[in-house]
């Protein structure tokens, strides 16, 4: 679905963000890029919906190349949520807002307000939908500028730091609302710091350093190795530390458990 | 483009002469070389302008980023050109065009080579209210956080479809719409947390405040204060007391 070869990129203050990116995304898949801050995850999604070309190296969305196609093109498909939604919210009412995404499109009048609902009700916006976004909340923000991008009904699906500021319970939503956007057939990429709702819920997680990818794998492998989370400055999951902390005194204890469940399962296997 | 046009504006942390020059003589130099750009009009005066500017920008190391400001404006030039020529001669097209490109020169070199603090602290010491000199300071240091601020914005609004070259001209400025809102926003947004922060850390408490940095004088301040003011006098004394010399006044033969 989307493909990234040995891709470069250099910002025009001089930062080299991206230094010859190589990633597989395929249809359907649900993945985790994480990274300490300045890892270049925010520029490598740029570059999925043409925000940024690269300046060596290719992407293809759809067998497409991103330097032979527009942002309006390419945003069809690939829809970007970026992290900070009052960067992009500014019509008088919900409904307005979404209307501008799909007016963008030349969507007909039917099908936009048919995609409206949809949206609205996937989205628990519905009793807001007359209410300025400014009024709202920061979570229900989020989830609004989620719809803004969701109507258009894009193949790829891509969040920037969707978790940041969420309670708990919302997280949970998102993640059962992305996950079954990924089981119609949606491909949904996540940009996140959030190791736990990482661990929780992705199958496939991609690990950034200065520029790189260090690692890409299951959760199991990538947020249990030690060394490669040193080196992107993350933290391993809770339920992975405790796992370490038995194995030290307990040789044969597993180490590459990375939800409470597992945890439980092994203690309980253990004490049996 | 015009994003670009203000990073000729923006500080730039560097070890020059002229960085180190205390920023109530670069206001002089500034203003002098303002001052006496409005009192000439014509080509070979105003150049000689340009020359003494433009060293200055070249000691400080900031010729590309002046370039950058100089090319932001390239439309200006040409409409500037095209009028005066038409209205006037040539010649006095011309004029006019340096005398632009000197006024440009003349705020970068004290933007670029003065730290927002040091602008503040120059203001203060003529005698302006704290609270004002900080005001001003924060203005412009806050112009290349929302220049950025204006990128992000454009790209989130870009992946929602829209498209901002497209369209006639009224449908060029609507598309502005998504833009400048959010702009806005979220600049009031940071204004009002700005003003919170700066509360709860007794801004305005006391009437007389200390400064971590205090102004020096040195020789080099001096000199060059003395330099411009001198270029203040001298242009006003040929211009409206004794008259150009003859080459001050060639013009082109068109």
């Amino acid at each position: 679905m989307i493909e990234v070869v040995d891709v470069w990129y250099r910002y025009p203050e001089g930062s080299v963000a991206l230094r010859g990116v190589s990633l597989q995304i395929e249809r359907g898949e649900f993945i985790a890029i994480m990274g300490e801050n300045g890892a270049g995850k925010t520029t490598l999604i740029k570059h999925f919906n043409g925000l940024l070309k690269p300046q060596r190296g290719e992407v293809f969305v759809d067998g497409i190349n991103t330097k032979e196609s527009s942002i309006a093109e390419l945003s069809k498909k690939v829809g970007v949520v970026f992290q900070n939604p009052d960067h992009q919210l500014f019509s008088s009412t919900v409904e307005e807002e979404i209307m501008f995404s799909l007016n963008n499109l030349n969507i007909d009048a039917d099908e936009a307000r048919r995609r409206m609902e949809w949206v609205l009700k996937l989205l628990d916006l519905e009793r807001y939908r007359k209410r300025s976004p400014f009024s709202l909340s920061g979570g229900e923000k989020k989830r609004l500028a989620l719809a803004t991008i969701l109507c258009m009904k894009p193949k790829v699906l891509v969040l920037d730091e969707p978790t940041m500021g969420q309670d708990f319970e919302q997280k949970m939503k998102l993640a059962e609302l992305l996950q079954n956007l990924v089981r119609k057939g949606t491909t949904v990429v996540v940009v996140t710091h959030d190791v736990e709702f990482a661990a929780m819920y992705f199958p496939r997680v991609v690990l950034m350093a200065r520029g790189r990818i260090i690692a890409d794998g299951v959760p199991e492998d990538v947020l249990t190795n030690d060394e490669i989370l040193r080196r992107a400055s993350l933290i391993p999951p809770q339920a992975t530390k405790i796992a370490w902390e038995v194995s030290r005194e307990l040789e044969d204890f597993p180490r590459k458990i990375i939800r409470v469940k597992e945890l439980y399962e092994a203690v309980i296997s253990l004490v049996r | 483009m015009a994003i670009e046009m203000f990073r000729g504006f923006e500080f730039k942390r560097r070890d020059t002469l002229i960085h180190r020059l205390d920023p109530r003589t670069k206001l002089i130099m500034s203003l002098s070389i303002l001052v006496s750009s409005l009192i000439f009009d014509k080509i070979i005066p105003l150049l000689l302008v340009f020359l003494i500017s433009f060293a200055l920008i070249s000691i400080s190391k900031s010729v590309t980023e002046w370039y950058k400001s100089i090319k932001g404006l390239s439309v200006l030039f040409l409409i500037i050109l095209i009028v005066n020529s038409f209205a006037y001669s040539l010649s006095f097209a011309i004029a006019m065009c340096i005398r632009l490109v000197n006024f440009v020169t003349a705020f970068s070199l004290f933007f670029l080579t003065t730290h927002p603090d040091d602008l503040a602290h120059a203001l203060i010491s003529l005698r302006i209210p704290f609270e004002i000199a900080f005001a001003f300071s924060m203005a412009t240091r806050y112009v290349p956080t929302l220049a950025r601020e204006a990128q992000i914005i454009a790209e989130a609004q870009m992946s929602r479809g829209l498209e901002l070259q497209k369209g006639g001209f009224l449908q060029r400025v609507r598309n502005l719409i998504p833009l400048i809102v959010p702009l806005v926003i979220c600049s009031i947004k940071r204004a009002l947390s700005v003003a919170e922060s700066l509360e709860s850390r007794c801004f305005g408490a006391v009437k007389k405040r200390t400064y971590l940095h205090e102004l020096k004088f040195g020789l080099w301040d001096f000199l060059m204060s003395f330099a411009f003011l001198g270029l203040v006098i001298w242009s006003a004394v040929t211009t409206f007391l004794v008259g150009y010399p003859r080459v001050f006044t060639l013009e082109l033969p068109i």
